[in-house]
């Protein structure tokens, strides 16, 4: 900057120097006037000449000295001049090295610019590689991905040939990479026309889901084929992505399925047919013993009612006076008779434990006097062989026991009888142990042994089955009809007891088993001790009502016999109207009669007259639901035909004992007045069946009230006009109600009866008396219903 | 449950007593649909409702004498679809009237008894089973 300056300063020294010389001129002019004046002075001077002289030489050199001064100023303006020179030739210099400068910052601008693009493209290529190598880690994690892959994955581009595949692929196949690639992606399955037809859908869908086709490799794969279309940025289709799922083992799965289920519908039908046999089979098994019951019923009454004659007339024969020889045949009569019974009872038991009809007893009895007494029976027996009876009691047992002593004679009658009739010398011992005891009940094992003949080891299997003896000459020699072990092993396992044997032959046997009885506070009714009153009881008046002439002979023999009076009647109408004239101490009632049979006298005895009188029911059956319905129409006891003399008397006694005539009153009082508030309804099963839910009882209630009466009135008309199909329908459709109104199964036993005689018009005796009963129950119930309804409306 | 997948039961007894008291059975042991219908007729005309199991009583002319019978109703309702299972009831355990239901191709009979109910369902359920049991093979046939 400074050499701008520079040419400005010249130019202030060129103005100096110009302003010095015109004083410079001045100067000259100035001296001119000034010689002039000296001149003028020189005159004047002439006295000044010496001092001009002097002036004049100071002059001079003042001359001198100016000219040297001009001299030097000129000198000096050359200098200036050059130095004017030199300056200018210096700015020019500089104002070249300025422009230069400018220049050069103006190249140094540029560069700087086009560093600042280098750098910026530089940033962006970094950017780039950045981005690059993302995308190359990304696109090798998506290869992985793929070759990851168990299911072969294909790319096959618009052609049909395979551009990529991953490594199942290869595996699957069992060719190379390099060979597969480019090659004919149809060449790979079993039917290349059905790929190809793939192929195509899968670019007229943009893909394909779950196509079976079967891939051919070293073992044909089936594979479930699914495609879809893979696309440019610019959405142009490229080509096919293809997954072939393997599905060998669904398929291998599926037929095991299949077959499984094949399998599954065989067995199930064999089952089906097994099952049908084994329900065919068991129901003819169930006929079967249905069917045998039913002889042994049938037979046990048709046999017993004659022997009952037989056995009882040869009783009352014995009793007359005839001879001896008479006597001995009448004896063998009786014994004949007697053995007959016992087997026929023997039968009897045995079908009743088969047809789960036997019912043990729960009375309280004396164990030790039970036992004794059953004993004392043998004793003539054994006494007449000569052999040994000995007896071992256990005192520890408790005097009193519950639980059936009539089946524990039996059991220990039948083992003891046949250790008496297998034994010819020796000894029999009857021994009673308390084997367990507890709070509630003791276990009592009870062991016969005998010293006779023994059984062989193989054949003890063999003596508990029915009519089966250890050897075929047993029968002969000794006599039995082999039931009598089978009857004590059902009767000891009836009662969840067990039987053991042991034997020698020849050396004897020991048959032990093991009962529990419950304990007891209760006094034992003693049967026995009704002989002691024997005396007592006397003059009794017995009505006996009977059918057949010879068995009322018999009963009257017999009740002569006891000194008690007797009157007959042979059917139940007969005995119905001698009891209203009559006074009687007890009845005994056959069951089987003409005209009104045992339970409907039984039921008009305790309903209509209200009498409380003891009934003994004489049965010739007792297999059958008879001995239950006895107790339920309100017999008292019952007894079997042939009657025991002895039985007989006992029970007649011990039950007109039980009523003395103020508490016979009294009871049949009673009894009038339980009849009277005794409901025939249950609202039990409603209550159960709707939980006691009011609306619903209320619309059952509502609906029996509505359908019952006409019903009952069908029933009547219907009887009265012999219409039986009308009788049947009318009878039919009330059976359901009464379960449903809880009214007793009698009265739907009754109606079924009714619709049978009605359906086959047999058996028609009764059936009036049968219609009147479920007329009156029906009208009791709607009663009552009616009442209850009321009820349970006034309670909602 | 959607009424869809109840299971409907008609009812048919001429007994209303009996027929309320197995519709009050059915409602309270499980998840029915019941209709119930006094003669065989209205549940002829009702079988467009699509029963799934008719209950059909054997005497259903008891009471009155022109009332179409059951084995009448059970062929009506067998041509009208011969795959809606019908179980017969009866009071009676007769073999003839089991062999005559059983002739004209009802699904089961049934003694009217205590049991009865219970019976029913049973048989309800071997019905359903077996259904199911046709409608697999069914499917696995196809498959084959």
């Amino acid at each position: 900057m400074t050499s701008v300056k520079k040419p400005d300063e010249l130019a202030i020294t060129l103005k100096a120097l110009a302003i010095q010389k015109a004083e410079n001129e001045k100067l000259v002019a100035e001296l001119i006037i000034v010689r002039q004046k000296l001149a003028f002075h020189k005159v004047e001077k002439g006295k000044r000449a010496a001092e001009l002289g002097i002036a004049t030489k100071e002059l001079i050199f003042q001359n001198k000295e100016k000219g040297k001064r001009a001299a030097e100023l000129g000198i000096a303006n050359k200098e200036l001049i050059y130095q004017n020179k030199e300056k200018g030739k210096r700015a020019a210099e500089l104002g070249i090295a300025y422009k230069e400068l400018i220049f050069q910052n103006k190249e140094k601008g540029k560069r700087a610019a086009e560093l600042g693009i280098a750098n910026k493209e530089l940033i962006f290529q970094n950017k780039e590689k950045g981005k690059r190598a993302a995308e190359l880690k990304i696109a090798n994690y998506a290869r992985s991905l793929i070759e990851a892959s168990l299911d072969p994955l294909f790319t096959i581009n618009l052609k049909g040939k395979i551009t990529d595949m991953n490594d199942a692929s290869i595996n699957m196949t069992g060719i190379s990479r390099e060979k597969l690639l480019g090659t004919d992606f149809f060449d790979y399955f079993t039917e290349p026309q059905k790929a190809r037809q793939v192929y195509q859908e899968v670019f007229s869908k943009g893909f394909v889901a779950d196509y079976p086709l079967t891939i051919v490799d070293g073992k044909l794969t089936d594979v479930l084929f699914n495609g879809s279309v893979y696309k440019d940025d610019l959405g142009n289709v490229i080509g096919v992505v293809v997954v072939a799922r393997d599905i060998t083992d669904q398929k291998r799965t599926a037929t095991e399925l299949t077959e499984a289920i094949v399998f599954a519908e065989l067995a199930t039908a064999i089952a089906e047919e097994a099952k049908s046999k084994a329900e065919g089979a068991t129901r003819v098994a169930e006929d079967a013993v249905k069917a045998k019951q039913q002889f042994l019923s049938n037979m046990s009454h048709e046999i017993r009612t004659p022997m009952n004659a037989i056995i009882g007339f040869t009783k009352v024969l014995l009793k007359t006076d005839m001879s001896a020889k008479q006597k001995e045949y009448l004896q063998a009569i009786k014994m004949s008779g007697d053995a007959l019974i016992v087997l026929i009872n023997d039968i009897l038991d045995l079908a009743k434990v088969d047809a789960g009809k036997m019912i043990f007893e729960k009375t309280p009895f004396k164990m030790a006097l039970s036992i004794s007494a059953m004993l004392h029976l043998f004793e003539t027996k054994i006494q007449e062989k000569n052999l040994a009876l000995v007896k071992e009691y256990d005192n520890k047992i408790p005097e009193v026991l519950v639980g059936d002593p009539v089946r524990l004679h039996q059991i220990i009658l039948n083992l003891v009888s046949n250790a008496v009739k297998f034994t010819s010398k020796g000894t029999i011992k009857v021994s009673v142990r308390l084997k367990n005891e507890d709070e509630e009940n003791v276990t009592v094992e009870f062991a016969v042994t005998d010293t006779g003949i023994g059984i062989q080891q193989d054949k003890i299997k063999d003596i508990f089955k029915n009519f089966q003896q250890a050897s075929s000459g047993t029968a002969r020699l000794y006599g039995g009809t082999g039931l009598g072990l089978a009857i004590v092993k059902q009767l000891v396992e009836s009662q969840d007891g067990t039987i053991q044997v042991t034997s020698s032959v020849d050396e004897g046997s020991t048959f032990s088993f093991c009962l529990s009885f419950q304990k007891t506070n209760d006094e034992a009714e003693m049967e026995a001790k009704s002989a002691e009153s024997d005396t007592e009881i006397k003059d009794l008046k017995v009505l006996v009502v009977e059918d057949i002439a010879l068995n009322q002979l018999l009963m009257k023999t017999l009740l002569d016999d006891f000194g008690f009076e007797c009157g007959i009647a042979s059917n139940g109408k007969i005995a119905v109207d001698k009891l209203k004239d009559n006074a009687y101490d007890i009845i005994l009632m056959d069951l089987q009669m003409p005209e009104m049979n045992g339970f409907e006298a039984t039921d008009y005895i305790r309903n209509v007259l209200h009498s409380d009188i003891p009934i003994i029911a004489l049965t010739a059956d007792v297999t059958t639901v008879d001995l239950a319905k006895c107790k339920v129409v309100g017999m008292n006891d019952y007894i079997a035909k042939p009657v025991d003399e002895r039985l007989l008397y006992s029970k007649i006694v011990g039950l007109v004992k039980k009523l003395s005539p103020s508490s016979l009153v009294a009871s049949a009082m009673n009894a009038t007045d339980d009849t009277k508030k005794l409901k025939c309804t249950d609202m039990d099963y409603l209550n159960h069946r709707t939980k006691s839910n009011p609306a619903l009882m209320m619309e059952m209630i509502a609906l029996y009230l509505e359908q019952t009466p006409p019903l009952i009135s069908a029933m009547n008309r219907s009887f009265l006009e012999k219409d039986w199909n009308s009788l049947y329908s009318a009878v039919h459709k009330m059976i359901p109600s009464f379960a449903i109104m809880g009214i007793s199964i009698d009265f739907e036993n009754m109606a079924k009866k009714v619709q049978d005689f009605a359906s086959t018009q047999k058996q028609a005796d009764g059936i009036h008396d049968l219609v009147i009963k479920l007329d009156s129950v029906c009208s009791q119930a709607c009663c009552e219903l009616e009442e209850e309804l009321n009820r349970i409306k006034n309670a909602s | 449950m959607n009424t869809i997948n109840k299971i409907k039961i008609f009812l048919v007894d001429d007994d209303a007593l009996y027929l309320k008291s197995l519709e009050i059975e059915f409602l309270q042991h499980g998840d029915f649909i019941i209709e119930t219908f006094s003669t065989g007729e209205l549940c002829i005309a009702a079988l467009s409702h699509n029963p799934d199991v008719i209950i059909l009583d054997y005497l259903l002319d008891g009471i009155d004498k022109n009332a179409m019978n059951g084995i009448d109703t059970l062929d009506k309702i067998i041509a009208y679809n011969p795959d809606i299972p019908v179980v017969m009831l009866s009071a009676q355990d007769k073999i003839d009237v089991a062999i005559d239901c059983m002739h004209h191709k009802a699904f089961d009979y049934v003694v009217k008894s205590e049991t009865a109910f219970m019976r029913l369902q049973k048989i309800i359920t071997t019905i359903f089973r077996y259904k199911k049991l046709e409608k697999e093979l069914n499917w696995y046939m196809d498959r084959m």
